[in-house]
């Protein structure tokens, strides 16, 4: 019997979701952070979407967030100007990096020693974070402002894109290795380390590239704009979102579109797979971000697969390796905010 | 009974959202062991550290005074893509995240009532 799908809908921000990023698969399971444009950026339990906290202390929409590999630091890059790490665990702000323009994106070192910046300034920054204080190295070549930069083949390299580029640079030498040019605006950009697989969205293609030496691999063509794709960790679909308000769901080898699902209001920014591949996450223009289930009808997180004969009642254990396995200690991973004064459900908007 | 030919996923219970008055990240949460290496404070910065706080702490003071100053006064507001709108200011919320105004007038008539977000005010000047 074929399970429609359901989306589970995570409220709080009351602006655009403009970016989100998972973190790596962690003894506590593992996160996701949402970038939005009313300058709060937010922390969840990546397998149930519930909220842990708020980032606070930019003074402008927030359009670029990541966390690191075990979720103890996260960074944001804002329109204030300024690109934040904060304690992923605290909530706490740790340091303010001044840029000269609204900052974009932002993205850690596999290990957390170096933070990438690029923004509006056209500069690529790497900054120390063990010399907080220091000037960051600085990247210039890019002709409009830089809406993505990502570390690449184990922190060697640097990709970044811009309005019409895709750049590969040389970290040692900080140079530009490589280019890829496009007649279309570039609206977002993946990178895939096991493989060197780059995905890359403009107009109507979700593109994908080696990240190595940038040669395309193959492309798709979407119904409309989109606007964000990623791929699955198993690379055997991937994820789209667009302008038409719908999510896409492809089978990567053959390129068949899978599946399509309405139910944002507003266009999808944003989407990504989580670290296991089990859901992928989109944020939207309407202000919400929506889990939706890889295998629709499978229990995980907050889906539970009712079948005749079983009982109900459990909560669903995602396949995490937690140091403790007992029922009770899942319970109060789930429930981190338990103390809190909590008002009734979330509103949902249907 | 005939069952459906397709029925929705049940969950268990939606995700949980902000509770609305905290930033969260329960201290007594199971990550909170977890602590992130901070580079250290060198001793002459915390001294720089607490007369930003009192710099900070008076220039707050001074906005919260110029709010009072407002209430009542015809204040004239910059919205975004050269919008100009005039109003009685009457107050703010707590985090000076709205203002509630009245006789709005705006360029498709008077609002007696109404609630502007600040985060849609480029600025704002009156005559005390």
């Amino acid at each position: 019997m074929a399970m429609r799908q359901t989306p589970l809908t995570c409220s709080g921000h009351t602006r655009p979701v403009v970016d989100l990023a998972f973190s790596g698969i962690t003894p506590y399971g593992y996160f996701l952070i949402s970038a939005c444009k009313d300058g709060k950026p937010m922390l969840r339990q990546g397998d149930t979407g519930d909220w842990i906290g708020t980032f606070l202390g930019h003074k402008g929409a927030v359009w670029g967030a990541t966390l690191n590999k075990d979720a103890t630091k996260a960074a944001t890059a804002a329109a204030d100007f300024t690109a934040k790490v904060w304690d992923a665990v605290s909530g706490d702000e740790l340091m303010t990096l001044a840029h000269k323009h609204i900052v974009k994106t932002v993205d850690f070192t596999q290990d957390s020693n170096c933070l990438l910046t690029g923004g509006q300034d056209k500069l690529l920054r790497i900054y120390d974070l063990n010399k907080p204080e220091a000037d960051p190295k600085e990247i210039s070549g890019h002709t409009s402002g830089i809406k993505k930069a990502l570390w690449c083949s184990e922190d060697k390299q640097i990709l970044s894109a811009d309005d019409k580029t895709v750049r590969l640079w040389d970290h040692a030498t900080m140079t530009e290795v490589k280019s890829l040019n496009f007649n279309m605006s570039v609206s977002s950009m993946e990178y895939i380390p096991e493989g060197e697989i780059l995905v890359i969205t403009y107009g109507r293609s979700i593109a994908f590239h080696s990240a190595v030496s940038l040669d395309p691999i193959k492309s798709f063509e979407a119904p409309a704009t989109i606007n964000s794709a990623s791929l699955h960790p198993e690379k055997e679909f991937l994820v789209a979102g667009g302008e038409d308000f719908k999510l896409y769901k492809y089978d990567y080898n053959s390129g068949e579109e899978l599946e399509s699902y309405k139910g944002h209001f507003g266009p999808i920014h944003c989407v990504r797979f989580s670290p296991d591949g089990e859901l992928y996450a989109s944020g939207s223009e309407d202000g919400t971000l929506r889990l939706w289930q890889t295998v629709v009808g499978k229990t995980y997180g907050l889906w539970k697969c009712v079948l005749p004969e079983e009982d109900s009642g459990e909560l669903a254990k995602p396949k995490i390796s937690f140091p403790e396995t007992a029922e009770e200690e899942l319970e109060e991973i789930a429930s981190e905010n338990s103390d809190s004064i909590y008002s009734s459900t979330p509103e949902v908007k249907a | 009974m005939q069952t459906p030919l397709t029925t929705t996923v049940p969950v268990l219970r939606l995700p949980r959202g902000p509770d609305g008055l905290s930033r969260g990240f329960a201290p007594d949460g199971r990550r909170a062991l977890l602590k992130p290496v901070v580079p250290e404070i060198p001793e002459s910065q915390e001294s720089r550290e607490s007369q930003e706080q009192r710099a900070r702490a008076a220039l707050r003071e001074r906005y919260l005074r110029s709010l009072l100053a407002m209430v009542g006064r015809q204040v004239s507001f910059t919205l975004h893509e050269g919008v100009h709108v005039t109003a009685h200011f009457g107050a703010t919320d707590l985090d000076v995240a709205n203002f509630y105004v009245s006789q709005l007038q705006t360029p498709i008539g008077v609002q007696a009532e109404a609630l502007l977000r600040c985060s849609d005010i480029i600025s704002y000047t009156f005559k005390p």
